[in-house]
This record gives C-alpha cells, structure tokens and sequence, in this order.
C-alpha cells in the first residue's frame, strides 16, 4: 500500500516535470507580442546579479510597451552561470518561443557563448559583460556591449589617480589569472609605462580563490604607493577586506579597477569603501537626465536605487526593444541595422553605438567611498571623482566584423 | 623574510583549514559517513554570526552562539534524518548530504539575500601588528593563538578522556559500546553535532577575516576534504599536520608561483595518496 | 529477475526513449542533451553499479571530450567520425590513469581519490588556457555534417545523436551481459572471493573504468558539437556531481536506470528554474527524499510498478527496502 501511493506521487512528480516545459512555451507563444529573453545567472554564485537583471529588463520591457503601445513580453532565461546552461537555453528561446532579442549574459564566458549562438540563430543580443573579445576578436553581427571594456576601464580609472597623486609612483597590481585579467593588466601596464610610473609588482590569482593573505603579503614587501585589484566581484571584495584588515588603506591608496557598483558597496559596508577609490560602469548617482529619471522610477516602483546590473539590463533591454521597434521586426539584421551608429541620450550620458564593432562607447566613473558620517543616504557610499570615454580603436580592439 | 612571512601566515590559515577539517575527520571516523553538507555547517556559522553582530551581539557572544546553533541544527538533522541511512551505501550519504548542502545554502540567500556582507573584527582586535616591514592584522594572529588553545582542548578531549575514548570505541566496534550500556544512537547525535558545530566555528572565526557570501560553503568543502584526504580520515593530527601542510603550501606558493598555487595543493595531494594511499597519518 | 531487466528489454526501452522523446519535448536541443546525459550517465553505472565503484571523476572524461571535440574541430578541423574516436580513446587513457590510481583503495578513500583528480583536472585546464581557452572556452564548436548538410536544426542533430546513443547503449548492455559483465558483478558482490577464484580484480575494474571513461568522453565531444563550445565548466568538479546524482536517482541496478535519471534530472531542472529562482532547495529535498524512500531509484520504482500490474499475484521480493 505504501509502496503503490509513493510509486503515484513520485509519477505525478515525474509528469509534472515531463509537461512543464511544454506548458512554459505554449503560454509565451501566444500573440504576437515582441519578445525578449534575458538570459542571466538567476541561481548559481551570480544569483544577485541575476535577480536584478530580470527585473531591469520587466521595466524596460514595460516602458517601451507604454512608449510604442506594442505587446512587449520578457522570458527569464537562468544560465546558471554556466555557458552550456545558457546556450541550451538560448537556443531553445530561439528555437522553440521564436526570441530573436537578448539581452543579458554577465559572465563573460557564457556572453560570448551565447554571442555565438544569437548570431546563428539570426537573432540580436546586448550584454554588459567584461571580456573585450565581445566586441574584439569574437566580435560578430548580431552582438552589442554596453559595458566598457578593459582599456577604457583601466584609462578612466588609473589616468586621474595618477594626474591627482603625483607622488605614487610605485604601483602594484593583483590579478585574477585569465584573458580579462591579462586585458586589464596590460591596459595597465601600459599607463604605467607612458607615464613613468614604476610597476613594483603582480600577483596572479586563480578564479576560485578566496584568500587573498598571501597576494597582500607579496604586495606589501614591494612597498607600493597605490595597489591595484583588478579582480571582480566577489573576488575584489574579498580582497578589499583582507587588505583593509591588514590595514593597507593606512599605507597606501587602494583601487578598484572594475567594481560591480552599489551592490559590492551594500555588500562591503562604507567602513571598508570609505577612501578606497572604484571604477564603475554605472553610478545611480550620476548627474544625467536618463539618469535621474530612471532612479526616480525605480524608487517610486521597487523602493530601491538602480544598482549596476539592475541599470545594465534595463538600458540593454530599452535599446534592443527600441530598435526591433523601429526596424518594425525583432529579426537580427534590421534590430542591428537600427543599432548601429546609434547616438541617444543614456544613462551615462552622450552614448553611441560605434558601427564598426558594436561597442556603445560611454562614460566610465571613478569614484571614491565616503566616510559613513558623509553619507547622504544609506546608499550613498561613494562621490563620483570624474567620468570619461576611453576606447580602442575597433582595429586596435582586434574586431573583424563578418560581412 | 618574505617567505618566513609567507609561513607565519599559511599557518594562520592552517589553523583554520584544521578546524574545518578535524570535524569531518571526527565524524567520518565515528560514523563512517561522508559528509558533502559539512561546508554548509560552516556557511551557517558565518551567516549566523554576521546576524548576530548585525543585531548589536558583540563578536564574542555572537561566536559561541553561533556555535552552538550550529552544533545544535546539526545534532537535530542528525536524530531526524542522518541516523536512517548511516546503513546504507556511501551512495546515499552523498546524495542525502549533497541535497541537505543545497537546502541550507538556498535558505541562506532566502534568509539573508545572495549579496553577501562584511563582519567587522571584535573591538580591540581591528589593528595591525607591525613585524620589521611587515604588517599582520591582530584578529588573525588571535585567531592562532585561539585555534591553538582549541587545538590542544580537541586533542585532549579526543585522546584524553572517557568521551574521547567512548567515541574512538564507538567507531571500532559499535556492538561492544551497546553491549557495555552505551546509548550509541545518542553518542553519534553527539558526536555529528560537535563535528558540525566546528565546521560553525570555523565558519565564525572565518567571517570577519573575508566577510560571508552564500558560496562560501562549496568552497569550504573542498578544502576540508583535501585536508582530511591528505592527513588521512579520522586521524586528528592528520588533520592538524595536513591543515598546515596545506595553509603554508598555499601561502608560500603565492610568492613562488602563484598561477600554480591551486594546482599545486592537488597535484600535492595525488602524490600524497599515490605515494601514502591512507594518508598521512591515517589510520588503516 | 525482472523481465524489464533483460538486455533485450533494456535495449528496446532505450530504443523506445529515443522515439517518444520528439512526441513529448518541445526542445530538440533539451531531448539531446538528454541522451547524451543518458549515456554518459549509463557508463557511470558501469561503475557504481555494476562493479561497486563510486566514481567522483566522471567529470575529468567528460570534459576531455569536449576539449578533445573543441580543439580539434576549431583549430584544425579534424572529421568528425576521428574526433569522437579521437575523445573515446583519450578519454579510456585518462580513466585507466584516474582508475589505476584511485583503485588502490576502496570504499570512501576511493570516493575521495576521484574527488581530489576531479578537482586536479579542472585546474590543470584552467591553467593551461593556451590550449583549453581557459575560462572563455573554445568558441565556435561546428556541428557534425551528414552527406554536405551540417546538422544545425536542433532534431537533425538529436537524429545523429539518437543513432550515437542506441549503439553506445547496445554496447554497454552487451558489456554487462558478457562474461567481463558477469565478473564484474562478481567483483562488486564479493571482491575478495572473486579474486581468491583467480580473476584479476583490479585488471577488470581498471577496464570497467576505461570503458566507462571512453563513454564519457565520447559523450562530452558530442556535447561540445551541440551547444558550439567548449566551457570550462564541463570539466568542473560539480560536472561529476551532476553525474553521479543522476546515476543514482536513475537506480544502479540497471543500465536503463541512468536514462531515466538523466531524463528525471534535466526535465525537472528545466521546469523548476522557469518556476522559482530558488529552485535549487527543491532539488535539494528531491535528493534526500530519494535516499530516503528510493534506494533503487526511479528503476526500483519502475520495476515496482511493473510487478503491481503484471504479477500482482506474487509477494514483494524486495525486503531490504521495507525499512
């Protein structure tokens, strides 16, 4: 008797999950309403960004509805932050829910997987992750970057550190051991180099280190005036810590190259961000009409501020869904058509599409954690010391657009 | 000099990879069950001392509580759930474990949100030490002198006394503890809660020193186990000379060869069991 | 024993599985995956069930056969028929190293040995990104092409890897069933008799282990060609956790077993994460009631459920599981 009752709950169970995903796409298959996926790491160790990716995109997706009177709809689409994950699930979107337009993909790996894959499928994606192949040496029709990549990140942060502590001269760089590392290494060194400043050392790291003891003990034998991390994520966090608790923040100036934004500030506490200088892709603080607007929307609506992956999504989104708009198709072409060379007012500011590699070529911020007692508001972490454009030329980023 | 820093440090985190390790060690030698879940024992901990904290606990009250919640979570899995299928193959202890470890890691980021947070050091213990040109934080050197004092309490415990003795007892010959009127079913409550609870411990100890984020327990895991792998399972001082191994092997490859840092800890390992298939210092 | 456990039956359910996969999933890409879990998963159970080996490194061959498939067919642009092989071989290569390691001990110790190569691996590829392409991957893994056409719809390609999976699978029931099959059972029963009759125990798990290796891999470069890359995931550490999970949801007492694990895991994988971001705690209490309730996994259900309708007249023969 027991065993027969277990043998049908486990079945409906089994059934359930055989008819699932039949049911899914039935349901999005309906009308004809223009759809975007968002392929995003909903679970897995990327889970936060994930999260406020998928609801970036809704609101954008629901502006543009508004903006356009179309039927607008948007699939979450969990990469698990696995490149094999996300593929299968583009490809399924592609193939079985007729979704031409993505935008999402934060780790780099699985971006430019998933670039591969939308370019095959005739499709457009958008995403904000770091690797300069999206837009360098893997670069292909059908896939745009918002993000700035490693030059323009290295540039806008290093340069006016520089120019406003003449007296660092010796510098010291922690990097997390693989190609987006080595492109902002090398970006690096190259600053270094035209401005006389001597490179007193690196330490590589693997991507799954958490301890990071050892990396600062190498760094503070070289006696450096500024330390450099050039890792992310969690990963620039937890060296952050550990370096403040070795007490470096009292010894030298200590930079972020590539900070996520305000959710690696709610993560840190402004204890450890206070004096510590970030470079960002997005600030919800930043003094831009779209800007402002945007935070004051997502305030009234979801009761917090934009942070970066929020912001990444939604604008990624937004330019996607407008273009399909005007090219009156979600098809690839006519979505990338009306992309490319595109100047618009974003979130940034003055933002361009640039045709020749599909980079949008935007501001990068630097900014600089305030003291807990200065701060506005509870996330109010950090002031924003300057803003700038800095990028490779496509030829020099490696780009060669297929016909 | 360098290098003498490097191995101060690898046994600061030496000492913590013992502490994370000696409970799985424990626990497999008692109950020879493997235990995929002992990394999320030490994710609670850290969470539940970054709440307490959080909450206005000082960081001395918060440590032992969190401990002991730990201690006292995992004893209750371990009445309800664990005891049924100690049993059944090694299969199994892995399935049911590695399930638990997904359970508590997703309520962690239900609880607590997937961003992760920072737990400050305890007052009077946020400065540096200086050493000629180099600099320590004090909490780290506390928490040597603190795992140390545990350290020598652990092997008291385990080699010195009738607990000690009632558990080593226990795993050689389970019938002969029934038979002598020990409750062996309350003995490996005992015992599975205390080895959870260090894994809490160290996840507490650990918390201000990186902060706390959802993953960290994965992480954990796999240190433990190349900890207790080397040493050899159920050994105690395998555990303390692997943990050490393995926190100066890393600390001082940062410096030699730091690409290579991770591969090194493994392919150290292999040559350990390829070499000493039980270990270091396992016992048969 | 049950009829469904003969190896025609085993063979005509795989046959089966193959059909009614295209009549029930939307997504050819989701019912290839399938199948290539399918038998991947089935060689883990050449393992664990039927030589008693709980291998932890099935992740290590799968992922060689990617690299294998990803390095071949973007840098030199090797035939596909050689590729496979080309995996299959180096993938028996690097098991019977794994195997000839890690069987030096039993039981746990075992379980860790594969463990620490799986994570060993992993690094060495990570390391080495000049030639895996470290975390990016290798980009741009072509599809196998059938008489000039490339296989680029989603069912074209599961046609090829139907084909693929019937004789993998074939070929492991023949394995099971040969005398090889038997003492490997015989091994798993009783190590010590068996080897004290004269077989050469450690000879034949170490073969069980390059057949199973040679599997694998051969299902990882089929991988690679279906989603167009090479990730470094494939090699990760939580690849064997993945395939070993679902060796045991499927049950190890039989072959078939793996296929519905595999299938078991990826359909409910699939719908729970469209349901709730969090989804990974429901399958974190689907493993536990599994070890729990289903010590034989969906197969114990299967053949439960088999003797409930067929021969209801006969009593419960499986006594172990009534506790």
């Amino acid at each position: 008797m027991i065993n027969r009752r277990r043998f049908l709950t486990t079945s409906t169970l089994a059934a359930a999950a055989l008819a699932a995903p039949g049911l899914v796409t039935r349901a999005l298959a309906q009308g004809e309403a223009l759809k975007i996926g968002v392929p995003v790491p909903i679970s897995g160790a990327f889970a936060a960004n994930g999260k406020f990716a998928t609801i970036g995109a809704v609101m954008a997706a629901e502006e543009v509805a508004a903006a356009h009177g179309v039927q607008v709809s948007t699939l979450d689409l969990d990469t698990e932050g696995k490149p094999a994950t996300a593929v299968r699930k583009v490809q399924d979107a592609l193939a079985q829910d007729g979704v031409k337009l993505f935008a999402g993909g934060i780790l780099s790996s699985e971006s430019l997987a998933m670039g591969k894959e939308v370019e095959r499928g005739g499709g457009a994606f958008m995403t904000t992750a770091g690797a300069d192949e999206i837009t360098g040496v893997d670069c292909n029709k059908a896939t745009f970057r918002w993000s700035v990549p490693t030059y323009g990140a290295i540039n806008e942060t290093v340069r006016p550190i520089i120019d406003a502590l003449p007296d660092a001269k010796k510098w010291y760089t922690i990097t997390p051991q693989y190609v987006f590392g080595d492109g902002l290494l090398n970006a690096a060194k190259d600053v270094f180099a035209e401005k006389g400043i001597e490179h007193v050392g690196n330490s590589y790291h693997s991507l799954t280190d958490k301890e990071f003891s050892g990396y600062l003990t190498n760094a503070i034998a070289a006696q450096p005036d500024v330390l450099l991390l050039l890792n992310f994520g969690a990963q620039s966090s937890d060296t952050l810590r550990q370096a403040v608790s070795f007490g470096l923040k009292q010894r030298m100036t200590i930079v972020v190259a590539w900070a996520s934004g305000l959710e690696q500030f709610e993560a840190l506490g402004p204890d450890i961000c206070e004096g510590v200088y970030f470079g960002a892709q997005y600030w919800h603080g930043a003094d831009t009409a779209l800007n402002r607007e945007l935070v004051a929307k997502v305030q009234e609506k979801h009761g917090f501020n934009p942070n970066y992956s929020f912001a990444g999504s939604y604008i990624c989104a937004k330019l996607l869904l407008e273009a399909a708009v005007k090219a009156g198709s979600p098809d690839g072409a006519g979505v990338a058509a009306a992309l490319s060379g595109l100047k618009y007012q974003g979130l940034t500011g003055e933002e361009e599409i640039r045709a020749a590699d599909h980079q949008v070529i935007k501001d990068y911020y630097l900014l600089k954690g305030k003291a807990k007692a200065d701060m506005a508001d509870k996330d109010d972490y950090a002031e924003v010391i300057s803003a700038g454009k800095s990028f490779l030329s496509p030829e020099d980023a490696g780009c060669k657009m297929p016909a | 000099m360098i290098y003498l820093f490097q191995v101060l440090n690898g046994i600061g985190l030496g000492m913590l990879y013992f502490l994370l390790a000696v409970g799985l060690s424990v626990i497999f030698g008692l109950l020879q069950f493997v235990n995929f879940a002992h990394g999320a024992f030490y994710l609670l901990g850290a969470y539940l001392t970054y709440d307490l904290t959080m909450r206005g606990f000082s960081f001395w009250a918060a440590m032992p509580l969190a401990t002991l919640i730990v201690a006292g979570i995992a004893a209750l899995i371990e009445a309800v759930l664990l005891h049924r299928i100690y049993k059944l193959p090694h299969t199994f202890h892995i399935l049911v474990t590695v399930g638990l470890a997904l359970v508590v890691q997703e309520l962690v980021i239900i609880a607590w949100g997937p961003l992760g947070g920072s737990v400050p050091a305890p007052d009077g213990l946020q400065g540096v030490v200086i050493l000629g040109d180099f600099i320590y934080p004090q909490y780290r050197l506390f928490t040597i002198g603190f795992t140390a004092v545990l350290a020598g309490l652990l092997w008291w415990l385990l080699e010195g006394t009738r607990l000690g003795a009632i558990v080593r007892g226990g795993s050689e010959s389970p019938a002969n503890m029934a038979l002598l009127g020990y409750n062996t079913l309350r003995i490996n409550t005992a015992v599975f809660g205390f080895g959870a609870g260090l894994a809490g411990l160290a996840g507490a100890l650990a918390a201000p020193i990186r902060g706390v984020e959802p993953f960290m327990g994965i992480e954990a895991l796999s240190v433990a186990f190349v900890v207790v792998v080397i040493g050899g399972m159920g050994s105690y001082t395998g555990a303390l000379v692997a943990g050490l191994l393995v926190g100066v092997v890393q600390s001082v490859m940062t410096t030699l060869w730091p690409e290579g840092a991770r591969l090194m800890i493994y392919v150290g390992m292999a040559l350990v069991i390829a070499l000493m298939p039980r270990g270091l210092l396992g016992r048969a | 024993m049950n009829p469904l456990d003969k190896p025609y039956a085993q063979l005509a359910l795989a046959l089966l599985t193959v059909l009614v996969l295209p009549l029930f999933l939307k997504s050819g890409i989701l019912a290839t995956e399938i199948l290539i879990f399918a038998m991947v998963v089935a060689a883990c159970n050449l393992l664990l069930g039927y030589t008693g080996l709980l291998s932890f490194g099935q992740g290590i061959f799968f992922g060689i056969g990617t690299y294998v498939a990803g390095i071949c067919l973007t840098r030199w642009s090797v035939p596909v028929p050689l590729v496979l092989a080309g995996a299959a071989v180096l993938g028996a290569a690097t098991a019977t190293l794994v195997g000839w390691l890690s069987i030096r001990r039993q039981g746990v110790y075992f379980v860790m040995l594969t463990l620490a190569f799986s994570q060993l691996f992993y690094f060495v590829a990570y390391t080495f990104s000049g030639v895996t392409g470290g975390d990016n991957g290798l980009l741009g893994v072509p599809r196998p092409s059938v008489g000039g056409t490339a296989l680029n719809s989603p069912w074209s390609y599961y046609t090829f890897v139907a084909v693929c999976f019937v004789a993998v699978f074939a070929l492991l029931v023949m394995v099971t069933q040969s005398t090889f099959g038997r003492t490997l059972l015989a091994i798993r029963e009783n190590e010590g008799r068996a080897a004290a009759i004269g077989f050469p125990t450690k000879l034949f798990k170490l073969e069980a282990f390059a057949i199973s290796g040679a599997v694998t891999a051969f299902g990882g470069a089929l991988h690679a060609m279906l989603i167009g890359v090479a990730p470094l995931s494939n090699i990760e550490y939580h690849t064997s956790e993945l395939i070993l999970i679902m060796t045991i949801i499927g049950g190890s007492s039989s072959l078939f077993g793996s296929v519905l694990g595999a299938g078991f895991y990826l359909l409910l994988a699939d719908a729970l994460s469209t349901v709730w971001p969090r989804w990974l705690l429901l399958l974190g209490l689907v493993l536990v009631t599994v070890a729990l309730f289903l010590q034989r996994g969906l197969w114990g259900l299967v053949e439960r459920g088999y003797d409930l309708v067929f021969r209801r007249e006969r009593a419960p023969e499986t006594p172990a599981e009534e506790h």
